[in-house]
């Protein structure tokens, strides 16, 4: 983002405005909703940009200002949904691992280490086992 | 003044292509994938995988493989190698070593080669889930001193095979695999997980571990990096003295031992039968085998009266009959009651040293199976690949 452009975007109410309804325009046009994104664009980013250029000495470099503006904010809808192609199926699989393993929860919270006595008491479940094991492991490696 | 013309996303995004993010619909219509939990013991030498799907107690592989790889070399004739495979594994790339090199994953226990490490482990997966459609959990055994480095080497050898993973040493799952679950609460029964010391001989490693109803500590295991390969080369070395330029392999080494390894006093004669430059010959090997095997109780006997003497004095007597031998040296003649003798000799009270028996091979897996069976959602570790 260009120096200009950062402060705009940063301090100025009508610029975040106008950045935040383009953003919501490009979106509604990538989900084909077109005639949501015209209306949009004809009535509230219409104002905006209006109110946006106002805040500017006038002169040519304003509507240069707002496409460079306009250009950033594409660019970051862009890339929020290249993120998205990537952590979306992450996600699902996740989710659907999580249903492939049904989750075991601890009875009462991680295991509490026992007394160090082996000659009397009953040996406790695998996973206070590994509670204990992982505990050990923490220190390790922070 | 005017309003800027907006440009349409199509032009105003053109720095990247967009496509709008996979609907969650279309990705519901994917098969769910199959639950599998894998217990593996990685060997230096054998490795022993255990698998049984998700719910259920059922065992449906089980299989111990050489810990070897071979990469056939190139030049090859069709038709040598079976299916034209660039890749072997196990007894496969034994048979085939003439014309493979041959890879060892591991040595001393720990990750050697992380290619082969990988590849192995591939094998290691289509051995578990032949259909390539599972899921897969696995735990892993790892020597009972493996450090960081070690352990990240074969979560990286296992990335993208498994889909999680726990690393826990092995001799606590030799003791969790030789516990038979079906007794543990019938009176009589003495539990191996509340109070025993595991002797676990490997071909890498040596791992002795206090098991006593809570998680070992560091300081309840110890680690030694002499195991069956060292006993093959301080074999191959008196073999080699005794009759040089005798040609055998490493490998012939370690068959003649597997055959007849034992310690104690000298068992002379010990006549074995090997083929030198295409002959037939008689070796006499009394010694150098027992050399070789005696060296290892030297190895370890201190490091099991350290363990003993930092039992608690209300557990110590207990513990004394629970000291069991397992993994491949549990295969060496007259190691129980070698060690056994020498305890008594030392003054230990009553002492009982014992083999875990037929399965010594699969104790640390079956542990393994069980520990993924109970772990809880929290415990494992995701692999991202």
């Amino acid at each position: 983002m260009s120096a200009l452009a950062e402060v705009l975007h940063r301090f100025d109410r009508p610029w975040i405005e106008v950045g935040r309804i383009y953003r919501r325009i490009c979106f509604l046009r990538i989900e084909g909703q077109c005639a949501e994104a015209e209306k949009l664009e004809h009535g509230e980013f219409a104002e905006a940009s209006e109110r946006a250029l106002g805040s500017c000495p006038p002169g040519p470099e304003a509507d240069s200002m707002l496409r460079e503006f306009l250009a950033e904010q594409g660019v970051r809808v862009s890339e929020a949904i290249a993120f998205a192609e990537v952590l979306v199926p992450m996600l699902s699989d996740r989710l659907s691992a999580a249903q492939t393993f049904p989750a075991r929860q601890a009875p009462g919270g991680p295991g509490v280490r026992r007394a160090r006595d082996g000659s009397r008491g009953e040996a406790p479940g695998i996973a206070d086992f590994i509670d204990e094991m992982l505990a050990q492991d923490r220190p390790a490696r922070s | 003044m005017t309003t800027a013309t907006l440009d349409k996303p199509s032009s105003s995004l053109s720095a990247q292509p967009v496509a709008a993010p996979p609907s969650t619909s279309a990705r519901s219509s994917t098969p769910k994938p199959v639950g599998l939990l894998v217990g593996l013991d990685l060997g230096t030498n054998k490795s022993c995988v255990l698998a049984g799907p998700v719910g259920s107690t059922d065992i449906t592989v089980s299989k111990v493989v050489p810990s070897v790889v071979g990469y056939v070399r190139d030049g090859i004739v069709d038709g040598i190698i079976t299916g034209n495979a660039r890749i072997l594994f196990g007894e496969e790339a034994l048979k085939n070593m003439l014309h493979v090199e041959l890879a060892t994953p591991l040595a001393e226990g720990v990750i050697a080669h992380p290619d082969a490490a990988r590849d192995f482990m591939a094998h290691i997966r289509q051995l578990a889930d032949p259909s390539g459609r599972a899921e897969i959990r696995a735990v892993v055994g790892v020597p009972a001193n493996a450090g960081e480095q070690a352990r990240e080497a074969i979560r990286h050898s296992a990335t993208g095979i498994f889909s999680h993973i726990l690393l826990i040493p092995e001799p606590f799952l030799a003791a969790l695999g030789y516990r038979d679950d079906s007794r543990v609460k019938q009176s009589g029964y003495v539990d191996p997980v509340v109070n025993s010391l595991f002797i676990d001989i490997g071909g890498g490693t040596s791992d002795l571990c206090l098991v006593q109803g809570y998680f070992p500590t560091r300081e309840d295991q110890i680690s030694i990096a002499f195991a069956g390969d060292a006993i093959d080369e301080l074999i191959f070395d008196g073999l080699n003295r005794t009759y040089p330029n005798n040609g055998l392999s490493m490998i012939s080494v370690r068959d003649i031992k597997e055959a007849h390894a034992y310690v104690g006093p000298s068992r002379k004669p010990l006549e074995v039968k090997v083929v030198m430059g295409g002959k037939s010959r008689t070796l006499e090997l009394g010694d150098a085998i027992g050399n070789a095997c005696n060296k290892l109780i030297d190895k370890i006997y201190p490091a099991l009266t350290t363990l003993i003497s930092s039992a608690s004095s209300d557990s110590v007597i207990t513990l004394l009959q629970n000291i069991i031998i397992t993994g491949g040296g549990s295969q060496i003649r007259g190691i129980d009651t070698v060690l056994q003798k020498r305890l008594a000799d030392d003054g230990f009270e009553s002492p009982r040293v014992r083999l875990a028996g037929q399965d010594f091979q699969r104790y640390v897996a079956m542990g393994a199976l069980k520990a993924a069976r109970a772990a809880r959602e929290n415990q494992w570790q995701v692999l991202l690949g």
